[in-house]
């Protein structure tokens, strides 16, 4: 009975879920490959994917008014690409002017997003979809037609990923400061619960006077925020800057808040489980190449198989949850 | 019981030419006029005879446009078939690479894509609850997942036999195979779902899925069919594609849903579902040819053609909104 | 200080193309249970929604204890006091009890939500209605009873000083309505002014003390309670003698055409049979959520029974879709207009052909000729006010959109019609013609099966009357000896052991 109450509760919460997936790949792979479970790996992995985990934390906010962005990989490359520049013909040379301009750049961004679907009631996909284009276009302009920021052009700045605080790297010390931010931002303030409220049920929340559109720009804001962030991490952390980077990478951010249990339709979703979807793939492409006869080659094709596990799990789990809500209504 | 009051209620219907004038589709041809007279004075060798020569290589998209149309007409979205296209061409190069006919090969790109949208219609039917974005998203990465995987280490793959190919993109006279293609099956798709009970049945599904189900329509089979049809035709794409480059790699339909998708709704066809047609998709899908054909031969990027693609997709759809909001605005001040 | 805590005077309210509220007054006292009444549609609703801000009167002017108030939002309305608990609670589904009890006025320490003080604070709220769960529960998963103790949680929790129930028992069983009784008493005796809207007269007699009643968007009058005959109030709702309301013609009853033999699906309605006869209108009633409409919906293919069996005219069928209903002759004219029954959107002619669209289409092509005038014959044919087949369905008024609905079911042979709420949100005159049409159909020698829940409808139209009760048939009646007290008997939570489970 007692054990019966425990899967109950692992099953009923998301998250518990998701932890006890995570702790269950770490021990497979760890007994694969001893090396994955040092301190240096876990931080070179936290590291290469400091962009997306950061992102998944717009894209919760987004997805949990029910929309979408995938522009934001678009404004990654702009934003990056913009300090790229300007560290490369030393017009700034600043590592934390470079971070503001980033931030200020991406939020600019985000809010232009915002504004058409909040105030042009384009749907989210189509919005984002045409700042796709157009903000990748933009960042190949401002590289002068495709020109690079190399390492040797970004001077001080790409210092930033190497640089060690308490023993971790800059990057990482974001990551968590950002998490900390969200999770505090998103449970305990009122902000935080308009945006799940307006995600839950839009018309209540207008009856109830809150202000829907001011809402759906503030979380496309936010996004472009993040993307922003996103791009000087990127550029610090890959000593480069290219009009093409990150293209195509927006699934995975979307894909870490769907493993993660965010609803695409709005109102579910929590920081913890965005962390841990992160979290999930992270794992999963970095442990890839250790295991025998799987390749870097087989990472999309089994991301892409989870996300699809993850759903569809998810519907029969529910179907199964109603039908017997169902068989114990008494008549 | 017929009429107790005797009411009579008018059937017939008003002027067509009226309403076509009046419509988005009408804007939009006078927008690929503007467009031809920019591109005329833009680049000097922007002509009829230039046109025919560099289109074929932007027409296989149109291929897409037309059950994306479809999709987008139920109010749904697949952005999973430029990955479809992916795994189709590279199917196709390595099944021509082992010496068969190109009957064969042909046959084995349709199978390949048909199968891959068949995926998608299955789960999508299946799991009705599940959002066609997240299900098309999973499947998006797994389609171009295999390719890469098939494709391995050096992720590309030539035609060596390219006979067949080549006929492909043939011509008769100056006008390449692929535009008759375009214009048949665009007139086809038109026709379907403008005339036709099936057309009909699309459109009540995506104005209003539960009353189209309870007035018997099989929602689930139609949903299935155009999911399915829309992975076949991601496989001709794929011939067509590998008609012009001889091989396939990773990258191969990258973003082809993208533009498919802008395609249709530039030309007035609703994500939201139950509105526009074939015939307006597919004057956008011409203007756009034309702003890159004509924009390419001065060297223009095509980032930048992707640029202006963006802002009118967005003005398109924003701006209709937009002008509603402010004549409601002035309706509620008088 | 005013006599009344809330007076309203000479309100108009108008929507595009209708009056809903003409010159309509209220006055409520302070610590009084005020019950509303009217038929569907007679503006309740929108009246209710002007007082709570979240429409605004054309004409006319609001007291708040003495005070002219011009609310402009729903937030106005909060901030003065005035709450309002829908029939279908407006909750967060995905949020936590004490959230929703809390929205927009959270318990806030250094702008920091306090979880712990804001739930223990629910739960002392909940606690005083007697609630059986916890605020930290999920709203998604609560009962509508439980989401409805919610709202008016959330009611105290503002202290407000005027509450609105509407129609807060529709969708509850006797025992959870007992509970509501107790929890209004409850208010009451804080001083709390109550609105109350209902169709039950028990839940009238019960709480109120004074009644005002609409009708057709006018004030009829208001009436003290204990004053009033059940008689006269339903001549003031309905402003006629009912009789000449149903013009139920004699019809010879021919073969069976429909019998449902021991129908059951886990969790909606168990071992439900009856059948229905070719010019026979069989009235399908109860309360609520009693099932009446899933047992439809499982006979026409929509959900899928998990035991039992349908016959056709004798012989068993198992139908899977709605399409496959149809093509045997089996019709359902669902609930909701405007989500089940109508494409809105579209013109009247293309819905009433969408679900025969196919039998006069030539290879697959539309005959768009032949699909005109036929639509034209078929609205004509049910009387539809509309000047022409090509205007959107949304243009119509409800009863003139059930008749577009009705005429989808005239499009093709059917054998059996089952029309459930046809006269819900209908006004009086054009409920008269539908019973005319009804009528009609069954003269011609369709079996009707018509489910509806107002009881002069059922009493009236009906050839023989089923009473369901909490998934159950509960009996059966002839048309002769059905009385308003005994179906309200079936229909109500008792013992399932009534008369004549099974015919």
């Amino acid at each position: 009975m007692e054990k019966k109450s425990f899967m109950k509760k692992l099953t009923g919460s998301r998250e518990a879920l998701l932890a006890v997936i995570l702790v269950l790949l770490f021990v497979v792979i760890t007994i694969i490959s001893p090396s994955f479970l040092t301190f240096k790996s876990l931080t070179d992995m936290l590291k290469n994917n400091a962009v997306t985990m950061v992102m998944s934390l717009g894209m919760l906010c987004v997805m949990l008014v029910g929309g979408i962005d995938i522009s934001i990989m678009s404004t990654l490359a702009l934003t990056g690409m913009s300090i790229g520049m300007l560290l490369k013909y030393d017009h700034i040379s600043s590592t934390f002017l470079a971070f503001v301009i980033a931030l200020a750049i991406g939020i600019a961004c985000g809010f232009l997003v915002g504004l058409v679907i909040s105030r042009a009631d384009v749907p989210p996909i189509i919005a984002t979809m045409g700042f796709m284009y157009i903000y990748r276009a933009m960042g190949y302009l401002v590289s002068h037609n495709g020109e690079w920021a190399s390492a040797a052009a970004l001077g001080k700045f790409k210092d930033f990923a190497t640089t060690k605080f308490l023993g971790m790297s800059l990057v990482i010390w974001v990551i968590i400061f950002c998490y900390a931010v969200f999770f505090v931002f998103m449970k305990w303030t009122t902000l935080g619960r308009r945006i799940y409220a307006v995600g839950s049920n839009p018309s209540a929340a207008e009856v109830s006077g809150i202000n829907v559109k001011n809402i759906k720009l503030l979380v496309y804001t936010i996004m472009g925020l993040l993307a922003g962030l996103g791009g000087a991490l990127q550029v610090s952390i890959y000593a480069s800057a290219m009009p093409d980077m990150q293209q195509g990478g927006e699934m995975d951010v979307i894909a870490a808040c769907v493993i993660g249990g965010v609803s695409m339709s709005g109102g579910r979703g929590t920081v913890l489980g965005a962390l841990l979807g992160s979290l999930i793939l992270a794992t999963i492409a970095k442990a890839l190449p250790l295991i025998p006869f799987f390749d870097q080659l087989w990472l999309n094709t089994i991301k892409g198989v989870i996300i699809l596990v993850v759903v569809v799990v998810n519907i029969v789990l529910q179907r199964t949850a109603d039908k017997n809500a169902l068989k114990g209504r008494e008549m | 019981m017929a009429g107790k009051s005797g009411r009579s209620i008018n059937n017939v219907p008003k002027s067509p030419v009226k309403q076509m004038i009046f419509s988005w589709e009408g804007i939009l041809v006078l927008l690929f006029i503007a467009v031809n007279i920019f591109c005329a004075n833009f680049s000097e060798f922007y002509n009829l005879k230039s046109l025919l020569r560099q289109m074929p290589v932007y027409l296989a998209e149109i291929f897409l446009m037309l059950p994306m149309a479809y999709i987008l007409v139920l109010g749904e979205i697949d952005i999973s078939v430029g990955s479809i296209v992916c795994l189709s061409a590279t199917m196709a190069c390595i099944v021509s690479n082992t010496g068969a006919p190109f009957i064969v090969v042909i046959l084995a790109a349709l199978l390949v894509g048909t199968a891959c949208g068949a995926v998608n219609a299955f789960v999508l039917t299946q799991f009705e609850e599940l959002p066609p974005m997240i299900v098309t998203l999973a499947t998006q990465i797994i389609f171009r997942g295999i390719a890469e995987i098939v494709l391995g280490n050096g992720g590309s793959i030539s035609v060596t036999n390219t006979e067949g190919f080549s006929a492909l993109g043939g011509k008769v006279g100056r006008i390449p195979y692929i535009l008759f293609l375009v214009l048949i099956l665009g007139i086809i798709a038109a026709v379907i779902l403008g005339k036709c009970t099936f057309g009909r049945r699309v459109y009540a599904i995506g104005t209003n899925r539960l009353a189209a189900y309870y007035s018997g329509i099989h929602v689930q089979k139609i949903r299935f069919i155009i999911y399915t049809l829309m992975g076949t035709i991601s496989g001709l794409c794929a011939l067509f594609l590998i008609s012009s480059s001889f091989g396939a790699n990773t990258t191969t339909g990258n973003g082809f849903e993208m533009d498919a998708i802008a395609m249709a709704v530039f030309g007035g066809i609703s994500s939201t579902g139950g509105k526009g047609n074939i015939v307006g998709g597919l004057i956008s899908a011409f203007i756009i040819v034309c702003l890159r054909v004509g924009l390419g031969q001065r060297n223009i990027h095509p980032q930048v053609i992707l640029l202006i693609i963006g802002v009118l997709l967005i003005g398109a759809v924003g701006l209709p909104n937009i002008v509603k909001e402010i004549q409601k605005k002035a309706k509620m001040a008088k | 200080m005013s006599e009344y805590v809330l007076e309203l005077k000479g309100i108009t309210k108008i929507f595009p193309g209708v009056k809903a509220l003409n010159n309509v007054q209220f006055q409520l006292k302070p610590g009084e249970v005020h019950a509303l009444m009217g038929e569907n549609g007679a503006g309740k609703s929108t009246f209710i929604k002007v007082i709570t801000g979240v429409h605004k009167a054309e004409e006319g002017e609001m007291y708040l204890f003495g005070q002219k108030v011009d609310f402009k939002g729903p937030k106005d309305a909060q901030e003065a006091g005035i709450a309002a608990v829908y029939q279908h609670p407006t909750s967060y589904p995905h949020l936590t009890v004490a959230e929703n009890i809390f929205m927009g006025h959270e318990i806030k320490k250094n702008h920091m939500i306090q979880w712990k003080a804001m739930n223990e604070e629910a739960n002392k709220l909940l606690k005083q209605l007697n609630a059986d769960f916890d605020s930290t529960a999920e709203m998604g998963t609560l009962s509508v009873a439980q989401q409805q103790m919610v709202e008016i949680a959330k009611a105290l929790s503002t202290n407000a000083k005027i509450v609105i129930l509407d129609e807060p028992t529709a969708s509850l069983t006797k025992r959870e309505s007992e509970e509501l009784y107790r929890i209004v008493d409850q208010l009451r005796e804080k001083g709390v002014s109550i609105i109350f809207i209902s169709h039950r007269f028990e839940d009238m007699y019960r709480l109120a003390s004074r009644v005002t009643v609409f009708r057709d968007s006018q004030y009829i009058g208001t009436y003290d309670v204990d004053g009033i005959t059940n008689a006269d109030l339903i001549k003031a709702m309905v402003g006629r003698e009912i009789k000449d309301l149903f013009p139920k013609p004699e019809v010879k009853i021919g073969d069976e055409m429909l019998r449902i033999e021991h129908l059951s699906r886990t969790g909606y309605f168990k071992d439900v049979s009856f059948n229905v006869h070719a010019g026979e209108i069989v009235g399908l009633t109860g309360l609520v959520g009693a099932g009446r409409t899933e047992v439809v919906e499982s006979v026409c293919g929509i959900t899928r029974p998990d035991e039992g069996k349908v016959y056709l005219e004798g012989k068993e069928v198992h139908i899977k879709q709605p399409s496959e209903a149809m093509e045997k002759g089996i019709i359902l004219l669902p609930e909701d207009r405007q989500k089940e029954g109508l494409i809105m959107s579209w013109g009247l002619g293309r819905n009433v052909t969408l679900p025969t669209i196919s039998k006069y289409a030539k290879k697959g092509f539309n005959d768009e000729k032949t699909e005109r005038d036929l639509a034209k014959k078929l609205l004509e044919e049910v009387d539809t006010k509309a000047v022409d087949i090509f205007q959107p369905a949304s243009s119509l008024s409800g009863g003139n959109q059930q008749k577009v609905v009705v005429a989808k079911a005239l499009s093709q042979e059917m054998k059996v019609v089952i029309m459930d709420e046809p006269t819900k949100g209908v006004d009086v005159g054009a409920k008269a013609e539908i019973y005319a049409i009804m009528g009609d159909l069954a003269k011609k020698g369709y079996a009707i099966i018509l489910i509806s829940s107002e009881m002069p409808e059922i009493l009236g139209m009906a050839d023989r009357i089923v009473v369901m009760c909490n998934g159950r048939k509960t009996g059966e009646l002839d048309r002769g000896e059905a009385t308003q007290e005994m179906i309200l008997e079936l229909a109500m939570e008792k013992g399932t052991s009534g008369k004549g489970a099974a015919k």
